[in-house]
């Protein structure tokens, strides 16, 4: 670590060549400049539409904040997404669960899914990559299975509230992503539990040795994991009024490109989650923006590959002349 | 303990896994429609049955656009492979012929419904005149349609339909049934009436896909009872995941299996394939829905014998037309045809269905006259 100065101008500076102060300057230099190419990009109308777009992925990337933190990743959670929405919807249409009891029991089994991923992990010491890689398959082999590629539809109307329904005009589902984002925000910032996380990501044997319950905290993590992919699957499923066993594909990918952009290093130990957040927004309103200005889709992926990549570039940089 | 538990729970996902193909019993086209198989002999397929009432849904205050320019976007499937791109070269003929037209296609790179909705919802809010749209789902595209139709934007769907409410009319390219007919009496007039097939589909809740398959299902037991159906394998409109299923239903089965289905023509093209590297040409037969130029090598080296299809470039072409017709006035709730340029008058059926025609067999006497 550099030299600790008690100079209030370099703690100053300090502060403006953080990570997520360049990447909120960028997002309001790109939203003024798409707002300039586009007019109807920054209406309230758009911008309440691409938050309700973008819960789903945003409720995935918070826990994996906290997994990358630890050191770790979770690459399985598109596909406890599709199994916690299979189940969800199987065990109503087919096992006759009422509606309440069939959405609080898919959110009970993705807090399984991912407390099995957090066991293996912990317990059984296999690397996160290797697990969650592993458990991808078998989750969305399992929601093959059980759905038999059936897909359940005709939901009752109030079950489409949380996915398409207004309070006060915002999108229901972008009020339970903010929450969640204040609850995650704070845990990671003031509770033990968030600077345990921080210490396992930055050397975990010193951590073990320093008698953090790190095994607890890890398992704790993955959990939320599977807990958070259970309730973007019921965001989902209320959202598309169905339920499919190919839902969630790819959903892992947004959401650590989202959490990386954000400025947490995947080798662990740093991140915050108001930088997830931007690197959320970041990627939802460049795609949206570009769409409108008339920008084709496969142009739109290259435009994020490329902002994906000087985002790591920066974050390395910032790090090396951190230290 | 926690070893032995953690095993087991693998196994038996893995066996359920195993499972995912469907089986034989009990296929409702996974949209619960009743299935209605045509007469087993030669007859040319029915004339528009009788009028049902018009089911469609409606653009609320839609801006009078008669005779004015209006802007479309196409949102198929997905883009990039030879199926759309031909309907895309329909879109832009018709709209170069009637002059009035600015249609532009975009969509995903890859058939997801997620994707597909979120490129509509973005030019909802960018405000275009109309939406095509070929649905990867028939369900979950409908709450987006509906908000498309609720802010004045008219919607035509072609190809894959979705929930009739959500969308105007849709243009259906050949019947289902008719579809299913040729798909079946092709098969068996290849490999016989006691032949074992299996079935390369998209997945298994593609609206157009799951239908033909349940209309194939109940024409079999009507007109083919002894041919038997293996298993059917999802391939997501994906070039590699197609051959690899294919290769895995000729391995898994070996010689129980006397011909394969392509549902989509990303999976005949690669079916073909699959029989060709495993040297089964002319010992499996495959018949399916392809564009002819994926499928002129195989036609020609006699590996395949037929393709069915309709032409997409019509498809296309017929559904500007007719999303041209419903901004002019000319094509209302209760009409029974609509006039399509050069294709003449094509027929309502099903109350907001515009039938193209009956399905088109290519074979090696007529496959190079075509360029799609």
């Amino acid at each position: 670590m550099s030299a600790v100065t008690t100079s209030a101008r370099a703690s100053r500076a300090r502060i403006f060549l953080r990570h997520e102060t360049v990447l909120a300057a960028l997002l309001i230099v790109a939203l003024f400049g798409l707002g300039l190419f586009n007019d109807r990009f920054l209406t309230v109308d758009n911008l309440l539409n691409q938050g309700r777009l973008m819960t789903e992925i945003g409720l995935i990337a918070l826990p994996m904040t906290f997994v990358i933190i630890t050191g770790g990743i979770d690459v399985s959670v598109g596909a406890m997404v599709g199994l916690c929405a299979i189940v969800l919807g199987y065990s109503w249409k087919n096992l006759g669960f009422p509606l309440p009891l069939a959405v609080v029991f898919s959110l009970a089994v993705g807090a399984a899914a991912g407390l099995a991923n957090g066991l293996v992990i912990t317990r059984i010491k296999v690397p996160a990559i290797i697990t969650t890689i592993a458990t991808l398959t078998l989750f969305r082999g399992l929601a093959e299975g059980i759905s038999q590629a059936h897909s359940v539809r005709g939901y009752p109307d109030w079950f489409y509230f949380l996915g398409q329904g207004d309070v006060f005009g915002v999108p229901t589902q972008l009020l339970i992503l903010i929450i969640a984002i204040a609850v995650f925000g704070v845990v990671l910032d003031r509770t033990s539990f968030g600077r345990t996380l921080y210490a396992i990501g930055s050397n975990e044997t010193a951590a073990r040795f320093s008698a953090l319950p790190v095994d607890r905290v890890k398992l704790t993590a993955y959990t939320l994991s599977g807990l958070m992919s259970g309730i973007s699957a019921f965001v989902l499923v209320s959202r598309v009024t169905t339920t499919r066993s190919d839902m969630g594909m790819g959903y892992e990918l947004d959401a650590i490109a989202a959490v990386l952009l954000g400025g947490t290093s995947v080798f662990g130990g740093s991140g915050t989650i108001w930088g997830s957040v931007i690197g959320l927004v970041m990627i939802q309103l460049l795609k949206n923006g570009l769409a409108l200005t008339g920008v084709k889709g496969d142009a739109t992926i290259m435009v994020i590959g490329v902002v994906l990549i000087a985002s790591v570039l920066i974050a390395s940089s910032l790090q090396r002349r951190r230290e | 303990m926690r070893n032995y538990l953690l095993t087991t729970a693998a196994a038996g996902a893995f066996a359920l896994a195993m499972n995912s193909g469907a089986s034989a019993a009990g296929w409702d086209g996974a949209d619960d429609l009743p299935t209605s198989p045509l007469a087993c002999d030669a007859s040319a397929p029915a004339a528009p049955a009788a009028a049902k009432p018009y089911d469609g849904g409606k653009a609320v205050n839609a801006p009078d656009k008669a005779s004015k320019e209006i802007s479309l976007v196409d949102v198929p499937k997905l883009i990039g492979i030879g199926y759309f791109n031909a309907t895309s070269k329909g879109i832009t003929d018709g709209a170069a012929e009637l002059g009035n037209v600015k249609a532009k296609t975009d969509g995903p790179t890859e058939a997801k419904i997620d994707e597909q909705i979120k490129f509509i919802d973005n030019y909802i809010t960018s405000g275009v005149d109309g939406i095509l749209f070929a649905a990867n789902d028939p369900v979950a595209i409908a709450p987006v349609l509906k908000k498309a139709l609720s802010k004045g934007i008219h919607v035509v769907g072609y190809d894959a339909n979705s929930t009739p409410d959500a969308r105007e009319w849709f243009v259906n390219q050949a019947e289902f049934n008719g579809i299913a007919k040729a798909m079946m009496d092709s098969m068996a007039k290849e490999v016989g009436e006691n032949a074992s097939f299996g079935i390369v589909t998209s997945t298994f809740t593609t609206p157009n896909q799951a239908r033909w398959i349940a209309e194939m299902q109940a024409y079999g037991a009507k007109c083919h009872p002894k041919m038997k159906w293996l298993e059917t394998v999802e391939a997501q409109e994906d070039n590699v995941l197609s051959f690899n299923q294919a290769t895995t239903l000729l391995n898994k089965y070996g010689d129980k299996l006397q011909g394969l289905f392509g549902m989509t023509s990303v999976a005949t093209p690669a079916s073909a394939e699959a029989v060709t590297k495993a040297n089964l040409c002319g010992k499996v037969a495959v018949i399916g829905l392809a564009t002819p130029n994926a499928m002129k090598p195989y036609v020609h080296a006699d590996c395949v014998k037929s393709v069915v299809l309709w032409n997409p470039i019509d498809l296309g072409y017929a559904a500007v037309h007719v999303m041209r017709a419903v901004v002019d006035g000319k094509l209302k709730a209760g009409d029974t045809s609509v006039d399509a340029g050069k294709l003449g008058k094509l027929n309502v059926v099903n109350g907001s269905e515009i039938l193209l025609g009956p399905p088109f067999i290519y074979d090696k006497g007529n496959i190079d006259k075509f360029d799609f």
